[in-house]
């Protein structure tokens, strides 16, 4: 039964893959890649992968649909301005066809090609788990053992945040992203009264049994960013101005105590990232809280925007 | 009961696929968003099964955020609909 389980849902996932890349109009496509997102979030579960699973679905059915939403209303808007129809030429769409498969078959070989009993270190992480305090193997690994990679990941969310903040004219410089929609229905406004209460306190719930269970920063934060965009989309509270001081601490505070913390490894615990063993679970979960803030306002920003309204004198 | 349940998993599964292709393929935009909704809700269903039948509690919390994720991506449709030529209760998806 669980093998006919695991076919059915790789032939669902391949298809709704083709019906994603057959589809000729954007909106259509980015539906269906959103209903992808969901299934492949169930597909992580069968592999035993739960942190992957709750990241996919916080990434790909929350923050990445909207994301391409906003671009392809951007996008309708231009075209409509231009009265130039839509480019869709069969040359293009025969390299990219190409290019996909390539790729495609490039990984299917090199999974394959993976010696049998894959190399793993799953034994040694879970034998050092004692010293952090942690129940959730993928947590130590990702605050604990390879903190340094997870650092720099967040510092990448930063820099990334200051590219798009970098596309602002000159004149709208630290002002706000403008997110509302001209007429935004009454089902909308009525989701976004209900929905975020529930969404905060499962953003909670992730970060705290994140420390034992899987679970953690990444899926709060883009919990936390979609609830947030979900109520400036309704226009029940604003998108921030970009120059505003709070925001610019909160946004660096996460990776900022992370530094700290690194750094205070060299005077406690001899080294650049160790935590002194008893504390150990203690700064983790801080940190983790203070990352979470840090990601839900960086991602939620990401998804904003630049600032296209001049800042309030 | 493992395999029972994972058995009502599939079924689950296989109505909600079925469904999820007649709605992906409707002219309605607004019922081509329903297969998000459906696909949220079909899938929260199999993974409370699934995770009854292997014992892993951590599989509910995947159904929960897969439920609050499909209604908030039903909101995010909203975008840009406002501005659709003609007030029309269902707006045509298509191009030009």
């Amino acid at each position: 039964m669980n093998l006919l389980l695991d076919l059915a849902l790789v032939a669902w996932l391949v298809v709704l893959a083709l019906h994603v890349a057959r589809t000729g109009d954007d909106r259509n496509a980015i539906v269906a890649f959103i209903a992808f997102g969901l299934l492949l979030g169930l597909a992580w579960t069968r592999l035993g992968a739960i942190d992957v699973a709750l990241t996919e679905a916080a990434i790909g059915g929350g923050i990445t649909g909207l994301l391409l939403l906003r671009a392809e209303a951007h996008l309708r808007r231009g075209r409509q301005a231009d009265g130039a129809p839509r480019q869709g030429g069969g040359a293009k769409t025969i390299v990219a066809a190409l290019a996909s498969a390539v790729v495609a078959l490039g990984l299917g070989l090199a999974v394959l090609a993976f010696p049998s009993p894959a190399p793993t270190l799953a034994q040694p992480a879970l034998a050092a788990i004692d010293a952090t305090g942690l129940g959730n193997p993928v947590t130590a690994v990702l605050l604990a053992y390879r903190a340094l990679d997870t650092l720099l990941e967040k510092v990448v969310v930063l820099l990334a945040l200051l590219g798009v903040w970098a596309l602002t004219p000159d004149n709208l410089w630290g002002g706000a992203p403008e997110l509302k929609e001209a007429n935004p229905p009454q089902p909308l406004l009525y989701l976004a009264r209900t929905l975020p209460p529930f969404g905060v306190l499962i953003a909670v719930y992730m970060v705290w049994v994140g420390a034992d269970a899987p679970g953690g920063t990444f899926q709060a934060g883009s919990i936390l960013a979609a609830m947030w965009l979900l109520v400036m989309l309704a226009g029940l509270s604003p998108a921030p101005e970009t120059r505003s001081r709070l925001l610019r601490l909160l946004l660096v505070g996460g990776p900022a105590l992370f530094f700290a913390i690194g750094f205070l490894g060299f005077a406690v615990a001899g080294g650049f990232l160790a935590y002194p063993k008893p504390l150990a679970k203690a700064l983790i979960v801080g940190i983790e809280a203070a990352l979470t803030v840090a990601i839900a306002l960086a991602l939620g920003l990401l998804v904003a925007g630049p600032s296209n309204k001049a800042p309030a004198r | 009961m493992a395999e029972f349940l994972t058995g009502a998993a599939f079924f689950i599964l296989a109505v909600t696929a079925l469904g999820l292709f007649r709605v992906l393929r409707s002219e309605l935009a607004v019922e081509r968003m329903m297969a998000v909704q459906l696909l949220g809700t079909g899938a929260a269903a199999a993974l409370v099964l699934l995770g009854a039948a292997s014992t892993s509690p951590a599989t509910t919390d995947v159904a929960l955020l897969l439920m609050l994720l499909a209604a908030f991506s039903c909101a995010a449709f909203t975008l840009g609909q406002s501005e659709e030529p003609g007030d029309a209760p269902a707006p045509k998806g298509d191009e030009s």
